[in-house]
């Protein structure tokens, strides 16, 4: 069965652009991508599901139970760690991690042990914390309770590349014992790194639903060369969508298989390579743009 | 929890307010004695002022060498008003302050129905206001027992205190429901406290001139006046019943109202 199941979810706001018209399912036990620029709706959609904010119009059901209806019981099994962390100021760690487990009933022993795998220390007061402490304080507060959905907005936006790892590996333990991961990003290679499926989104709307592998497929490649002083700049490469010379540094962008860009490269007079990740921005522009 | 965390949450300032108005209370009634003593001296004075300053704060129909009168004119005044106050700022944090704060995301997160949080936050509001009274009535105590050989009436008393407990629980309600509808603490606040000053200043014009007296139906100070419940031993059914409808009305709206709402951060 499926674990989330979004028909036709609709949500128009007075002034800002909602999110229109939204169809995907979740499969139990997957992790799934949600991925689109910033204010493309990803939030909105994870805050209906939520039952923050009601549709529009449209429906949707987490473990068969209906989102506005069956909020409070859905929320029992759902870990939500928001893109932006705000707890109570006056609080330490320990005492809202505490206030929190007993909502669930769960157990407070998981506190300590989620706390230590994170480095995080328990006794600091939530105002002192910075940034990317009060990120592992929500990551603590959305696993503490062992949900069977967990929802993440941004999770890794403010954590340090060592704490990613960490956190991936939590999150690997979790679908281990049966979770299932629904997280949003707007970072492509975070969420081809971990996740099984990916919905993308953009300007409200859902763009497509696709597997991993398939949209590493269509692998799509900054690529700056600079090239030795004194050559032809004038490189004729397979696959490549977009160039711009600027002296003898020519800017790509490439989109085909690595193997045969590495290829390609190898026979040009080289001084320097980078190659890296595209935007979003340029990935919708040559894929999805109709 | 949500209920016990916001005692806790406000306790800090429900002390405060309680030494302020318990303290001010007691100084008031310390000094019944002496002023007592110079009563002949007093109603002098007082017939020097204005017939309507007098009228004003309800001297004209409250003898002020009496101690029941002393406490209508000069205690009550502090326990309804600054009562209200503290009512009106409890009542305008409670709820939107979540939002203020953003801190709303955590709690709507939780395996909870937002009946749930409106009604463990309600009654943080009416324990309060009842702690506060609860304090005030026995900084009262103590203030008639320093001035002992004067004559209290418990009945008046209880009275006073009923209809003070009830302006105070109708500004809280207010409030509450302001706080359930707005999402800025700011907004809530100077609204609210905006509705008990503004009350205040029409039951004191209401009192000055006979031209203005019919603006002593927009304000719940009237309703709740020293001196006809000194006078009559007894609170008139239709405020009370004025009252008791703002505040079903308030708490009813505020579940809709909540229920409804949608809760961006």
């Amino acid at each position: 069965m499926n674990v989330v199941d979004i028909r036709q979810l609709t949500k128009m706001y007075k002034k800002n652009r909602g999110i229109e018209d939204i169809t995907f399912s979740i499969e139990e036990g997957e992790i799934f991508g949600f991925i689109g620029p910033n204010g493309a709706g990803k939030s909105t959609t994870i805050r209906t599901l939520l039952n923050f904010i009601y549709p529009t119009s449209g429906s949707a059901t987490i473990f068969g139970k209906d989102i506005v209806k069956d909020a409070k019981e859905i929320r029992q099994h759902v870990g939500y760690l928001p893109s932006e962390i705000h707890y109570y100021d006056d609080m330490k760690v320990i005492d809202l991690l505490t206030y929190s487990a007993r909502f669930y009933k769960a157990n407070e022993q998981r506190i300590k042990t989620l706390a230590e795998r994170l480095d995080l220390d328990l006794h600091k007061k939530i105002e002192d914390l910075s940034f990317g402490n009060r990120k592992k304080v929500g990551i603590v507060q959305a696993l503490l309770h062992e949900p069977k959905l967990l929802i993440l907005d941004e999770p890794t936006n403010g954590l340090d590349p060592l704490m990613q790892n960490t956190f991936f590996e939590l999150l690997f333990e979790e679908r281990k014992k049966g979770a299932t991961i629904f997280f949003s990003s707007h970072i492509l290679s975070e969420v081809q790194k971990l996740c099984d499926r990916v919905a993308i989104i953009k300007e409200g709307k859902l763009v497509q639903v696709e597997t991993v592998e398939h949209l590493t497929k269509k692998n799509l490649k900054y690529v700056t060369v600079v090239l030795e002083q004194g050559t032809q700049p004038d490189v004729h490469l397979d696959g490549v969508v977009k160039k711009e010379v600027k002296g003898n540094e020519i800017t790509l962008l490439y989109k085909g298989d690595v193997k045969q860009l590495i290829h390609q490269l190898d026979r040009l007079p080289l001084k320097d390579v980078v190659i890296s990740e595209p935007t979003l921005e340029d990935i919708f522009l040559h894929y999805y743009e109709k | 929890m949500i209920f016990m965390r916001e005692w806790k949450r406000n306790m800090k300032s429900l002390l405060v307010w309680i030494a302020v108005l318990g303290g001010l209370v007691l100084l008031t009634l310390s000094v019944f004695p002496q002023f007592a003593e110079q009563q002949k001296e007093m109603t002098k004075l007082i017939e020097s002022l204005p017939k309507s300053m007098v009228k004003a704060f309800g001297m004209d129909q409250l003898n002020i060498g009496d101690l029941m009168g002393y406490y209508g004119v000069r205690v009550y005044m502090m326990t309804t008003l600054l009562g209200s106050i503290y009512a009106a700022i409890l009542g305008a944090n409670i709820v939107a302050k979540e939002e203020s704060e953003k801190t709303i995301e955590f709690l709507l997160s939780k395996p909870l129905t937002r009946s749930r949080i409106i009604t463990e936050k309600w009654l943080v509001v009416v324990v309060n206001i009842f702690a506060l009274n609860a304090a005030a009535v026995l900084a009262s105590f103590f203030g008639f027992h320093i001035a002992k050989g004067y004559e209290v009436s418990i009945k008046t008393f209880v009275l006073l205190t009923t209809a003070t407990i009830l302006l105070h629980v109708t500004f809280g309600a207010v409030a509450f429901l302001l706080s359930t509808m707005m999402r800025k603490t700011r907004n809530t606040l100077s609204i609210s406290l905006g509705l008990v000053l503004v009350a205040y200043f029409l039951h004191v014009m209401a009192g000055i001139s006979e031209d203005l007296e019919f603006l002593k139906y927009f304000t719940p100070f009237k309703y709740v006046d020293a001196a006809p419940i000194i006078n009559n031993k007894q609170l008139e059914p239709l405020y009370v019943f004025i009252m008791a409808a703002v505040i079903l009305f308030s708490v009813v709206m505020s579940y809709v109202v909540y229920k409804k709402k949608d809760i961006v951060v």
